[in-house]
């Protein structure tokens, strides 16, 4: 045990291995922190809620940082509502009250919004209300948007209205209602009011409405093309992956060094099923029958770790391990062992096993990485787990989206980045640890 | 030769499901031709019920043709054995672009693919490490060498993610390569400008395979041959004032002849396996990306035949490296019935 | 000793290692001269250094060196100052050849016994043609007692003994003027050992050769040897003549060696030296042998210089002081 100590006091000395903890230090604090601040249910919520919880976010966005970039000056999403605002309500006789709102805005980016939206409701009993929608540009040009009568809950697409976007010169409205005459490129810098009027029919009834401005940032992380924030799959990736990967990697080490052990030791039998189960093994492709599994059973996160266990487990790791315990069989302190008698058990347990840890050790490490890099794989062809979100989920997502043809990069590179990091941080480590470990490497 | 039978037989038994398949598929019968006498208007006119009963006869008569009224168990041994002798049987949807459903016809097709690819990047990756490595191991310590310790983790990336992040690069933003495929559509007239086509489209993959593997394989062929060259011989050679290059030859190179043959031909067989991601996300048309629709398509006889093949060339290897190990390393040579 | 050429004459050679605890001094600057046809034998405790002189000698470093110096006069030239390349070309093999410890490993699996042997002649261009080298190599089999017929052989087919003495022949085909030999027969069972030891003094007499013979076997080095050396804790502890050495030794610690050492010709009391010898990492200040030494006295708590004798002897203890 205090060689196993003395050992990892020694990677200090390596600064790969210092870098590589550092790197899983931080995604282990990432991990802890999402756990804490996304509660689970409510990160499934977030990322398989569907349409409602992310109507308001916009489309495909960058991360917002992209703003600290000189001359990039992309827009945030605004959303303004009427409940924020003085309604002027004045009934205009026959039982009709009109009620207006202004609704104010800044605009100060160089770019076009992504898309506008407003979003209506109202409570009425039978008759629906309509509402008249004036856009004022800073420069004083009106646009009036089409009349709409409003159900409880009305969404209005003003960016897929074609009759205003004829109106306003074959424009998408998100640029036409922004252009700067002088400068039709580029939108104009200003004070923007939206101007609705309201007209309920009835005691009682009353109407808001909410105006979205899409941006084109969101986020430390941006969106998706569901318009989902993705730093609820990259942040609830981190766990997932950490844990898929140590538990993977742990159960896969411990069960082969002790199923090595035994088979070398005691039970010929189990040396010799091994030895079969082995061969088999090396015939069956690994990532073809995953995907079998996965294609014709299920692809629930269990049933891939479990059978990427057992399919690791009888692979390389059980054959370097009895070939180590066969080495270790014919030590003097083991036959000393048998010579006073010490049980079969107990020679595994308290002796072979025990000597065998720090050898296991940088392997369990490496295999850390190539587990969650292996769930990516899986994820990323379309064979991830249904609920859960994982790195190589938003790959697929990116795949399946057209990211790169689109040009949306961060997409892709967010994922791969983080997957990136794991890996190199744990295998960073694992090397050092197995230069330390290693006896044949000590030499050098 | 024993375990390549239970290995392959699982490998049906997982691909069938043990009968599942057989279910499912059923099930997308009964719904086709459900859509199809439903839809005829010569049925139009009569009662559900005899319209359930010639649904029931052709689904009968799809499920005798397709061999599903046998149990499964029966077939997958039926399956196993034509397997092992080759006989690779017909698919149900995939085509050979011959337009042939020959399971043997349509690997054979996109065997060379598959094998261009992969034969390149293995060859490029096998020397360039093979001669970087010895070349570190003799400057332990040189920055150069530090660079290879330090770089090496960044083979923890499969080669799929790399190609990923070289399709972004190259194809995407700066749009010199192409984002995939095998080659040009339309493929040029000339086979120069084929061949210079199918060069242009492998850069990228076989760029993507061979950053993979790269880091990892210098770091340990490094401290392989650093570890070896403590060995006495080569202290004793070194001694003897062999000159290095003479060293690494002789010394170094010669007796660990055995040991890097062998992981240059494992490597090759676990890579054209490993490929199917890295195939699928470049669209190539190769072995791996067969495989993968081959699963999605539920296509037993394809996968049964690839996996077939994939074993056999398994033990061929294996075999070949029983001989290659007798001409290279005189231990077994002379050992195996040398006189006196 | 005779005063004949120095063949080898050792200059505060020194080399230090680098590791993970620190600097370890193995060679701790140890002087001494060699007479040609001469035959020394080094003896010590495992760890004393001695292995580490032998290649400090032959250049044969690992790759943690951290300090490699002074002064070795070969034949007349001083060989520290070549480069790497001067030193492979005119050194190795040529004018010093070496015979390391009887490992399983130390011939090259994959070569033939008799190219093996034959290598170091072509390498340095000793001959002219393949029959010329092929009749040295078999001229060197016979000296150390190999059958011809193993010529075509593997290493892996000859037993450790075998081994050894074509790795002897391997060493004398050149016909170098120095052979050091480190354990040459330690690894080896008794009755092989009496015989390589035989073959070795065989072709002493036949070639006229200085050795260096490497041993913590003092009893069988007896035989072999005209001139020894000791050495203690990276240090030389005693430089003389054998005869004189064997009979006489002067520095306490060679004492309590012999007295170690069963004799066939008298019955004696075996003593052994009790304590353990000094960390080569922090050598103690002072005579390193003083804590164990049973003469020490308020002196031995400087480093003693070695003191070269009236009669040619060299010891490095303060006892002898007056004699120098």
């Amino acid at each position: 045990m205090r060689a196993i100590i003395a050992g990892f006091k020694e990677l200090t000395r390596y600064k790969s291995a210092m870098f590589g903890l550092f790197i899983i230090g931080l995604l282990v604090a990432i991990s802890i922190y999402t756990v804490i601040a996304i509660p689970y249910s409510e990160a499934i919520r977030l990322w398989r809620g569907g349409e409602e919880i992310w109507r308001e976010y916009p489309r495909n966005a960058l991360p917002s940082w992209v703003n600290i970039f000189p001359g990039v000056n992309l827009p945030k999403t605004m959303i303004l509502s009427t409940t924020e605002v003085e309604k002027q309500v004045q009934p205009l006789g026959g039982g009709t009250t009109n009620i207006r709102a202004v609704l104010t805005f800044d605009y100060s980016s160089n770019t076009f919004p992504k898309e506008l939206a407003l979003r209506f409701t109202a409570t009425y009993q039978a008759k629906e209300p309509f509402v008249d929608v004036l856009w004022i540009t800073p420069d004083g040009r009106e646009f009036r948007l089409d009349t709409e009568s409003i159900s409880h809950e009305e969404w209005v697409l003003i960016s897929q209205d074609t009759t205003l976007r004829r109106r306003l010169g074959n424009q998408p409205p998100e640029v036409g209602l922004f252009a700067d005459p002088e400068n039709p490129d580029r939108p104009l810098q200003g004070t923007y009011q939206l101007v609705l009027d309201g007209y309920v029919f009835e005691e009682g009834s009353d109407l808001d409405a909410r105006l979205i401005i899409y941006g084109r940032v969101h986020g430390w992380a941006g969106t998706d093309d569901q318009r989902r924030d993705l730093m609820v799959a990259l942040l609830w990736g981190t766990p997932i992956a950490l844990a898929f990967g140590l538990f993977g990697a742990l159960v896969t080490s411990v069960t082969s060094l002790i199923i090595a052990a035994v088979g070398v030791w005691y039970a010929r039998w189990v040396d010799a099923a091994i030895q079969r189960i082995t061969e088999v093994r090396m015939i069956l492709p690994t990532l073809p029958i995953l995907i079998m599994i996965g294609t014709f059973y299920s692809r629930s996160i269990w049933l891939m770790l479990g059978a990427i266990i057992v399919l690791s487990i009888f692979g390389s790791a059980i054959k370097t391990n009895r070939a180590m315990f066969l080495q270790m069989r014919e030590a003097p302190y083991i036959e000393a062992a048998r010579s006073y008698g010490a049980s079969n058990l107990r020679i595994v347990f308290r002796y072979l096993i025990p000597k065998a840890i720090p050898l296991l050790i940088p392997s369990f490490v490496i295999m850390i990485p190539s587990l969650v890099f292996l769930e990516a794989s899986l994820a990323f062809i379309g064979l991830g787990d249904p609920v859960l979100p994982t790195w190589g989920k938003v790959l697929q997502n990116a795949s399946s989206g057209g990211a790169l043809y689109k040009g949306y990069y961060y997409w892709v590179l967010e994922p791969a980045f983080l997957l990136m990091l794991t890996g190199v941080g744990f295998t960073a480590v694992g090397f050092a640890l197995d230069r330390i470990f290693n006896p044949r490497l000590r030499e050098i | 030769m024993f375990s390549l039978v239970v290995g392959m037989y699982l490998t049906v038994f997982i691909a069938g499901m043990g009968g599942y398949v057989d279910k499912i598929q059923e099930a997308q019968i009964r719904e086709q031709v459900g859509l199809q006498v439903l839809g005829d208007p010569a049925f139009k006119q009569l009662p559900p019920s005899e319209q359930r009963r010639i649904i029931d006869e052709r689904v009968e008569l799809e499920r005798q043709r397709l061999g599903l009224d046998t149990p499964f168990i029966r077939r997958s041994v039926g399956y196993l054995v034509r397997a092992l002798g080759l006989d690779l049987g017909r698919a149900k949807i995939i085509t050979s672009d011959s337009g042939s459903k020959e399971v043997r016809l349509i690997l054979l097709e996109r065997l060379p693919s598959t094998l261009v690819l992969f034969s390149t990047a293995n060859l490029l990756l096998f020397f360039a490490t093979l001669f970087l490595g010895l070349y570190l191991s003799r400057r332990y310590g040189s920055i150069a060498d530090r660079l290879s310790v330090a770089l090496a983790p960044l083979s923890a990336a499969p080669g799929w993610f790399y190609g990923i992040i070289l399709i972004l690069i190259f194809a995407a933003m700066l749009k010199v390569l192409p984002f995939g495929g095998m080659v040009d559509a339309p493929p040029p007239d000339t086979t120069l400008g084929y061949a210079l086509s199918v060069g242009k489209h492998m850069i990228l993959p076989v760029l993507a395979m061979f950053v993979s593997g790269f880091f990892i394989s210098v770091y340990s062929r490094r401290t392989f041959f650093l570890i070896f060259s403590s060995e006495d011989h080569v202290e004793l050679g070194r001694a003897k004032g062999v000159p290095n290059r003479a060293l690494e030859r002789r010394y170094i190179l010669r007796p660990t002849l055995p040991t890097i043959i062998t992981q240059f031909a494992l490597m090759l067989i676990v890579m054209w396996m490993g490929a199917i991601i890295l195939e699928t996300v470049f669209n190539w048309p190769g072995l791996g990306s067969l495989y993968y629709s081959a699963i999605q398509q539920f296509e037993i006889a394809v996968i049964l035949g690839e996996t077939v093949i994939y074993a056999y060339l398994l033990a061929l290897t294996l075999f070949l490296l029983d001989i290659v190990y007798a001409i290279v390393d005189p231990r077994v040579k002379v050992g195996a019935g040398a006189p006196t | 000793m005779a005063n004949q050429d120095v063949l080898l004459k050792v200059e505060d050679l020194r080399l230090y290692f680098r590791t993970t605890k620190g600097v370890l001094r193995a060679v701790d600057g140890v002087s001494f001269e060699l007479g040609a046809d001469r035959a020394m034998v080094i003896v010590g405790e495992s760890g004393c250094g001695k292995t580490s002189l032998a290649r400090a000698i032959l250049r044969l470093l690992p790759r943690n060196v951290h300090t490699y110096t002074g002064k070795v006069y070969l034949d007349g030239q001083e060989v520290m100052s070549l480069s790497d390349e001067q030193f492979r070309r005119q050194v190795r093999w040529v004018k010093m050849s070496f015979v390391p410890q009887a490992a399983m490993n130390a011939l090259n699996p994959v070569i033939r016994v008799a190219d093996q042997v034959a290598e170091p002649l072509l390498i340095h261009n000793r001959i002219k043609s393949k029959a010329e080298a092929k009749r040295r190599v078999e001229e060197a089999l016979k000296l150390v007692g190999v059958p011809l017929d193993f010529m075509t052989r593997y290493a892996f087919e000859l037993s450790g003994g075998m081994r050894q003495r074509v790795i002897i022949a391997m060493a004398l085909v050149t016909s170098p003027v120095l052979v050091i030999l480190d354990e040459p027969t330690s690894a080896l069972d008794v009755l092989t050992q009496a015989n390589i030891m035989n073959s070795l003094k065989r072709i002493r007499k036949e070639l006229a050769l200085t050795y260096i013979l490497i041993t913590h076997d003092i009893s069988t080095s007896s035989e072999l040897a005209n001139e020894s050396m000791v050495m203690y804790a990276g240090q030389l502890a005693e430089r003389s003549h054998a005869g004189g050495f064997y009979k006489d030794p002067y520095h306490p610690y060679s004492r309590m060696l012999m007295a170690s050492v069963p004799s066939l010709r008298e019955d004696k009391e075996l003593a052994f030296i009790p304590g353990k010898p000094p960390s080569l990492l922090n050598p103690p200040e002072g005579c390193r042998f003083a804590p164990r030494c049973p003469e020490r006295f308020e002196m031995c708590d400087q480093d003693p210089p070695p003191f070269t004798l009236e009669d040619g002897r060299v010891v490095r203890c303060w006892l002898y002081r007056g004699r120098a």
